[in-house]
């Protein structure tokens, strides 16, 4: 017992020390916060994201029925995850490590923070500390515009920045951009990332054959990469880059894995037909009992 | 009718052509053959003693296994050991034994009959109560499996086309009907003759019996329209028990699993439910000869020849099992090795070579010799036979599922390794009782041999001899 104490000790300081050693997060990046307030509406879009991005790993928050990994990805109602700021959760869904992935590319900024708003409604103590825009440090006083040009001849797409205040309109210069493309469960980065020129121009080439809807568009994001400097400003546009699909659900047409309604045409008929035939021959022996009858009923009748 | 018509009319109906043998029926001899065949015969029909408690006896094991099932509707289907591997087991194997046992109907009446072998003609009806019973208790079996038996009519209300499911709940429900048929439509002149000759039996049963007679007079039309309604359902069943348990082994062939991955399980199933409702059949005609003293009408030669029949039978099945497991087994591809390794070497392996050798090749082999067919020694083969025949529906349903494949990783071993538990045993012995209830009603409240068929059949060779 004397020897056990101590050796019990230092198993659970040494499991301190090592979780909190685990993931630092660089100081400039611990205090960021969102730009807009959580609501029901964040919250909300919070949960379908979780739902589509989280949950296989961390399970449902409160619940502790995370996948059982080493190292255990944890529950995110946990206090473990709680005690973290909002930048230091945002830093650590961004950069990913280890089995987590990084979700830099897949999830922008503002459903970054519509999922901590999901995450945070899980803590009762939480009270939100809500951030300014992030305005750009190299262009202070000035709003930084986007603008985005689809040349269709040789598939690319040029991107302006210019930094217009009151006084003066200048063009935003090296600074690096990431053009994505919207997908189902994410965004698609097109293209490396790219500086701008000294006229605050950029182009990225569109991939051929990228998949658009029924019209061939798709909808295109250009953002900064490095948002401390330049801002979260960004374009959003949809544009005819991409190529028509014409995907038909796998529902929509007649199919074994369909519903009945939607059964091919031959197994309702085979089904049906030989249910009608079967039935058929049982009711035709039916009458022929009814005809015995009427023959022994008449004949009865005729002996008296 | 003239005699013409009716020579006409027996060239055409070969399936009971004596029936049409013309005046037979008016003779004197016929009426003796009747008054002593029928008192033979309906000296059973009766509530007597023996029945109620046996009846009593059954009831009692019924409402125990009942319980049982009250757990399992309480709690669900984990109080079974259904797990998300193996999720078929016993209910399972028991289902596809009771459809397979009940198609010997279909073999002994019309497969034998309709290609003229008269032999047949005092067990036909024997065969078509067991049909009617493991048919009417097949479909229970299957509410049994289900967690939500109250969601049973979704199955018609949303049932798909597409699914093997509904198919099957169509043609089980069907081959029973067509099945009762079968036993009752051949029974109308015997309800017609007994239901005068029934003194001291209960009221109700007299009158169900005239009832169900329909007027039945021995009209010549009479006659003549139930050899049509008989032939019609002769050849309909045909079909129907080709659908029942072809539909049945498609449950498992249309599922993707080693063991159940076959092209020949149609065959296979329907060759395998020969061999055990042959079995079935001769134990049915082993009780009815002992306990109710037929011996005059089911005898050595009945033996005999049903005892041929489980030969031919069992090598075909023995044919079809050499296909099932040879061709898989020379090639050995790698999902079907470790099931098929399971089976001839591992877990399985004893119960496997047990059923094949017991249930099939060594029976076939014993039947052979003349000395073997004769109604004890058939009666201990064929309760082999039949437990052997149940254990090959479990070899059949439940070793394929330990390996689907997608392999079964990280779950816990009792989810993959299969083990009924007594709640399950009790449920599928509900079942067996269920059966034997129905037996028991329709051979002890009906006639079990068909008196007209045998009276006409003794009257006639008593001229032939004259």
């Amino acid at each position: 017992m004397r020897k056990l104490i101590p050796a019990l000790t230092a198993i659970l300081l040494l499991g301190t020390r090592l979780s909190a050693q685990d993931w630092t997060v660089p100081d400039d990046r611990k205090g960021r916060l969102s730009t807009f307030a959580f609501d029901d509406e964040t919250r909300k879009t919070g949960q379908k994201l979780y739902t589509a991005n989280c949950k296989s790993c961390h399970g449902i928050p409160g619940e502790d029925n995370w996948l059982r990994l080493v190292p255990p990805p944890g529950d995110p109602a946990s206090e473990k995850f709680q005690k973290n700021s909002d930048g230091e959760m945002f830093y650590k869904v961004v950069t990913g490590r280890g089995q987590m992935p990084s979700f830099r590319t897949v999830l922008s900024a503002n459903e970054i923070w519509a999922l901590i708003s999901y995450l945070r409604s899980y803590n009762q103590g939480y009270v939100q500390q809500v951030m300014q825009l992030i305005t750009s440090s190299a262009y202070p006083d000035a709003e930084i515009r986007i603008a985005l040009a689809w040349n269709s001849a040789d598939s690319t797409v040029d991107i302006s920045a210019t930094a217009v205040s009151e006084k003066s309109s200048v063009a935003v210069t090296d600074a690096e951009m990431q053009l994505m493309v919207q997908r189902r469960f994410g965004h698609l980065a097109v293209d490396e990332p790219r500086n701008t020129d000294s006229r605050g121009f950029v182009r990225f080439r569109m991939p051929a054959g990228l998949p658009g809807d029924t019209a061939g568009n798709v909808l295109v994001m250009a953002r900064f990469t490095d948002e401390e400097t330049f801002g979260s400003a960004g374009k959003d546009t949809i544009l005819r880059a991409g190529m028509p699909s014409f995907n038909e659900s796998l529902v929509a047409p007649r199919a074994m894995w369909n519903t009945a309604r939607k059964a091919p045409v031959w197994i309702i008929l085979t089904y049906l037909g030989g249910v009608l035939i079967a039935w058929g021959f049982i009711m035709l022996v039916l009458l022929k009992l009814r005809d015995i009858f009427i023959i022994g009923e008449n004949s009865t009748l005729n002996n008296k | 009718m003239n005699s013409g018509s009716r020579a006409k009319l027996n060239t055409k109906n070969n399936i009971i052509p004596d029936l049409m043998a013309g005046t037979i029926f008016k003779s004197e001899r016929y009426r003796q053959k009747v008054e002593s065949v029928s008192a033979d015969i309906l000296r059973n029909v009766s509530l007597n003693r023996g029945f109620l408690l046996w009846m009593g006896f059954l009831t009692a094991v019924l409402l125990a296994c009942l319980y049982a099932y009250t757990i399992q509707l309480r709690e669900g289907l984990g109080v079974t050991g259904l797990r998300d591997i193996t999720s078929w087991g016993v209910y399972i194997a028991n289902f596809v034994f009771f459809v397979a046992t009940s198609l010997v109907g279909m073999l002994i009446s019309c497969v034998l009959g309709l290609s003229g072998a008269k032999w047949v003609k005092p067990i036909a009806r024997i065969a078509e109560i067991i049909a009617v019973a493991f048919a009417a208790v097949a479909g229970l079996v299957i509410i049994s499996d289900m967690g939500r038996p109250d969601r049973l009519p979704y199955v018609f209300l949303f049932g798909r086309f597409q699914s093997p499911i509904l198919w099957d709940v169509t043609v089980v429900t069907t081959y029973f009907f067509v099945s009762l048929l079968l036993w009752f439509l051949p029974m109308i002149p015997d309800l017609a003759i007994a239901k005068d000759r029934l003194p001291g039996r209960p009221a109700f049963l007299v009158r169900a019996y005239e009832i169900l007679s329909v007027k039945w007079v021995d009209h010549e039309k009479q006659f003549e329209i139930l050899h049509k309604a008989m032939r019609i359902l002769l050849i309909l069943i045909i079909p129907l028990a080709f659908a029942i348990h072809t539909v049945t082994s498609w449950l498992f062939a249309v599922t993707p699993r080693p063991g159940w991955d076959s092209t020949i399980f149609g065959p296979y199933f329907i060759s395998g439910a020969f061999v055990s409702g042959t079995a079935a059949v001769v134990i049915a005609m082993y009780f009815f000869r002992v306990s109710y003293k037929l011996e005059k009408y089911i005898t050595d030669f009945h033996f005999d020849r049903i005892g041929r029949v489980l030969i031919l039978v069992s090598v075909l099945y023995f044919y079809f099992n050499l296909n099932e497991f040879l061709v898989p087994g020379y090639k050995l591809k790698t999902s079907d090795a470790i099931h098929l390794r399971e089976l001839f070497a591992g877990h399985h392996a004893f119960l496997f070579w047990g059923v094949q050798l017991l249930g099939l090749v060594i029976p076939a082999i014993l039947l052979l010799f003349r000395k073997i067919r004769k109604p004890l020694p058939m009666l201990v083969i064929s309760v082999v036979v039949l437990a052997a025949a149940w254990l090959k529906r479990y070899i059949i349903v439940v070793p394929p599922q330990a390996h689907p494949y997608l392999p079964a990783q990280n779950y816990p071993v009792e989810w993959i390794v299969y083990k009924p538990t007594l709640i399950e045993i009790a449920v599928s012995v509900a079942a067996i009782v269920l059966v034997l209830m129905i037996i028991t009603i329709l051979s002890k409240l009906f006639p079990v041999l068909p008196i007209q068929e045998i009276a006409e059949e003794e009257a006639l060779a008593k001229n032939e001899s004259v």
